[in-house]
Formats: structure tokens, C-alpha cells, sequence
């Protein structure tokens, strides 16, 4: 076990590689194969080679797009000053509070845990229901990095550039909308145990 | 296209610039979370669109094209607003889907109300995270706040391209 001697490192780099090169990378690379048979097959050399074609310079377009969209949000990470947004969002935040949360939304890098356990931080600084709304709205629908990383390579800028303008208004009206909706997510009487640690995926 | 590719780099460098000026080791922080990013990402996107380079050609577009396709109008939007909640996969499932159908033939604003809808539900991420963390009265609360977006994206969508007098794609 010489490995485990050189510490962290290797052990981040095995961690990733595992990450890369797991389950989801071969269930991909297997539809890929089956799939470039299949058209091979079906449709004949010519089809074939136009797919080739394609999604060889799909991926040539796509690398240098990637490589500054991750610089990007590895940055805005580490920037984005989260407990100034929590503080702008607390109590009657108003219709601002909407827009701040749903720009807030928009900018948070990261999946899911990232977006969540943020809301779960707004809620403690007292943001109302609808500025969780719009964050979280904000995040799904129009979250830079969902945009840069996979949208515009997979649909091409002209898809991203319309359903990023159709989307803007998207996240404070879900916000408003949840405002006029006479739920109280969180009811009083027992605060702390909707987060509490519970088995993920059931 | 370019423009695209020039924007994304300037805004890089710019965030690039100011972790490095703060000294207190953000930019080495953010280079090694995009890294991080890059690493476990990049060989299954890869892998993704070959796949959905080959499936898009073997998918069957008049059957696309007749329930999403152009002129598919409000009965095509709710069939791809429906499509889209029924994707329990995180972002590369997804976006190859929209990718396949946008090849065979899907009209773009029926296929941002199937984005749209997936962004807003996916499953797989209300089991793992939101119902542990939030509890299911917020889930009750977001979900009606936003059963409405899909549709209404679609339809804001399909002015743009009505408006714009030609698809642009």
C-alpha cells in the first residue's frame, strides 16, 4: 500500500478519476458504441461518417467553451459573497428581494448540494418563501453554469440565447406566484427537522 | 459563435483576476474546484454527444416532428412541458435528449418548455435533496409557484420566433 504514503494527492486524483471513469462514463461510451453501430448498420458509411463528422466538430467547439466555462464557475464559487446575499434577503425583502435572489440564482455554480445548502442558509438568515423560490427557480432554469457547460454546447447559442431571454422573468414571478400561495413551508412547530440528516435517495 | 467563446474567457479571466488580487488564496482555490469540475465532467460529455450525434440520426423525425415539430402548437408545448418531468437524470441525460430531439426535428420553443420543465422538477434531485433538506410543504409551495413557467417559456419562446419572422437556427 505504497500509495497511501504520498497522501492527499493521489487519493484526490484516484477519487476523480473514479468520478470520470465511472458507471455513467461507460454507460455512455457503451450507447455510443451501440448507437455509431447502429447508424453504421441502418444507414449506411455515408451516414455514418457524416455523424462522425459532426460530433468530431461539435467536440472541437465545445473544449475551449469548457475549459472557461469551469474556470468560471470555480471562481465564482469561491467569490460569490454568500453571507451579504443571505443578509440582503432577510424579512420583507419585496419585490428587490425577488430580483437579488433570483440573480443570486443565476450565478451560484455547483449542483444541486451547492444550491440547496444554500437555501438552507437563507432560510436561517429569515428569507421568505418567495425569495427561496426565485433562488432556487433562478438556479434551475437560468444558472450560468448549466448554460455554459451544457446548453450552449449540446443546442447551440442561438437555443441558449432565446430560452435564456424567455426565462429571465421566470424565477421572480415564480417567487411572487409562491408569495400568493397560502402554504407555510416551514411550519413553526418543528423548525430544525425538515434538514435533518436523512438517508439521500430512499 | 466566437463572440460566445470570447465573452466566456474575458469573464473568466476578469473572476480570474480578482481572486488573485484578494491574496488569501481564492484563485488557487477556484483553479482546483474548476479543475476538479473538469476532470470528472469532460469524458462523459464527450462520450454523451457522440452518442447523441448517432442517436439523432437514428430516432424516427416524423414521429418527432408530428408531436413537437413546428405548427405542433399548445398540444405539442404540454407534450414536451409533460416529457420534461419525466426525466429523472441530472444535466448530460437531459441536454443529450433535448440535443436528440432538436435534431429530429423538435421545434425550438417546444423544447424549451421540455428544458424548462426538467430544470424546475427533476425528480432525482427533489428525492435526494429537496425533500431531505426543505421537506415536502416547500416542495408543495415551489412546484405550484411554478407549474406555469414550462408553458409559459414556450409560448414566450414561440413570439420570439413568430416575432423574429424566421427560425434563426
Amino acid at each position: 500500500m505504497a500509495w497511501l504514503n504520498l497522501g492527499g494527492a493521489v487519493e484526490f486524483v484516484r477519487v476523480r478519476l473514479g468520478e470520470a471513469f465511472g458507471p455513467v462514463f461507460f454507460g455512455f461510451a457503451a450507447l455510443a458504441g451501440l448507437s455509431a453501430a447502429a447508424c453504421y448498420v441502418l444507414l449506411g458509411a455515408e451516414a455514418f461518417a457524416e455523424a462522425v463528422a459532426r460530433d468530431r466538430d461539435l467536440m472541437l467547439a465545445i473544449l475551449p467553451r469548457m475549459l472557461a466555462a469551469v474556470a468560471v464557475a470555480g471562481f465564482v464559487g469561491v467569490l460569490l459573497p454568500r453571507e451579504r446575499i443571505a443578509a440582503l434577503l432577510g424579512g420583507n425583502s419585496g419585490l428587490r428581494g425577488l430580483v437579488i435572489a433570483a440573480l443570486a440564482g443565476m450565478v451560484t455554480p455547483g449542483g444541486p448540494m451547492a444550491a440547496f445548502s444554500f437555501v438552507v442558509v437563507l432560510r436561517g438568515a429569515g428569507s421568505d418563501k418567495g425569495a427561496l423560490v426565485a433562488y432556487l427557480t433562478g438556479w434551475s432554469v437560468l444558472g450560468m453554469q448549466r448554460i455554459l457547460v451544457w446548453d450552449v454546447p449540446f443546442m447551440g447559442a442561438d437555443f441558449s440565447v432565446l430560452r435564456f431571454l424567455v426565462s429571465f422573468p421566470l424565477p421572480i414571478l415564480a417567487g411572487w406566484i409562491a408569495r400568493q400561495i397560502p402554504i407555510a413551508p416551514f411550519p413553526p412547530s418543528a423548525p430544525d427537522s425538515a434538514h435533518e440528516p436523512t438517508e439521500p435517495g430512499r | 459563435m466566437s463572440g460566445a467563446l470570447l465573452f466566456i474567457w474575458a469573464l473568466a479571466l476578469v473572476l480570474g483576476g480578482f481572486a488573485y488580487v484578494r491574496r488569501d488564496g481564492s484563485y488557487g482555490e477556484g483553479l482546483t474546484r474548476a479543475a476538479d469540475q473538469l476532470v470528472r465532467v469532460m469524458p462523459r460529455v464527450l462520450m454523451a454527444l457522440a452518442a447523441a450525434g448517432f442517436i439523432a440520426r437514428l430516432v424516427p423525425s416524423e414521429l418527432v416532428g408530428t408531436w413537437i415539430g413546428p405548427g405542433s402548437g399548445l398540444t405539442g408545448l404540454l407534450v414536451a412541458a409533460f416529457a420534461g418531468l419525466l426525466v429523472p437524470a441530472g444535466p448530460v441525460i437531459a441536454f443529450s435528449l433535448a440535443a436528440i430531439l432538436l435534431h429530429a426535428g423538435a421545434a425550438p420553443p417546444q423544447l424549451v418548455a421540455f428544458v424548462t420543465s426538467w430544470c424546475i422538477v427533476a425528480l432525482h434531485r427533489i428525492t435526494i435533496y429537496e425533500l431531505p433538506m426543505l421537506g415536502w410543504r416547500f416542495l408543495v409551495l415551489r412546484l405550484s409557484a411554478s407549474a406555469v413557467l414550462p408553458l409559459l417559456a414556450g409560448l414566450m419562446a414561440g413570439g420570439v420566433v413568430l416575432a423574429a419572422g424566421r427560425a434563426p437556427w
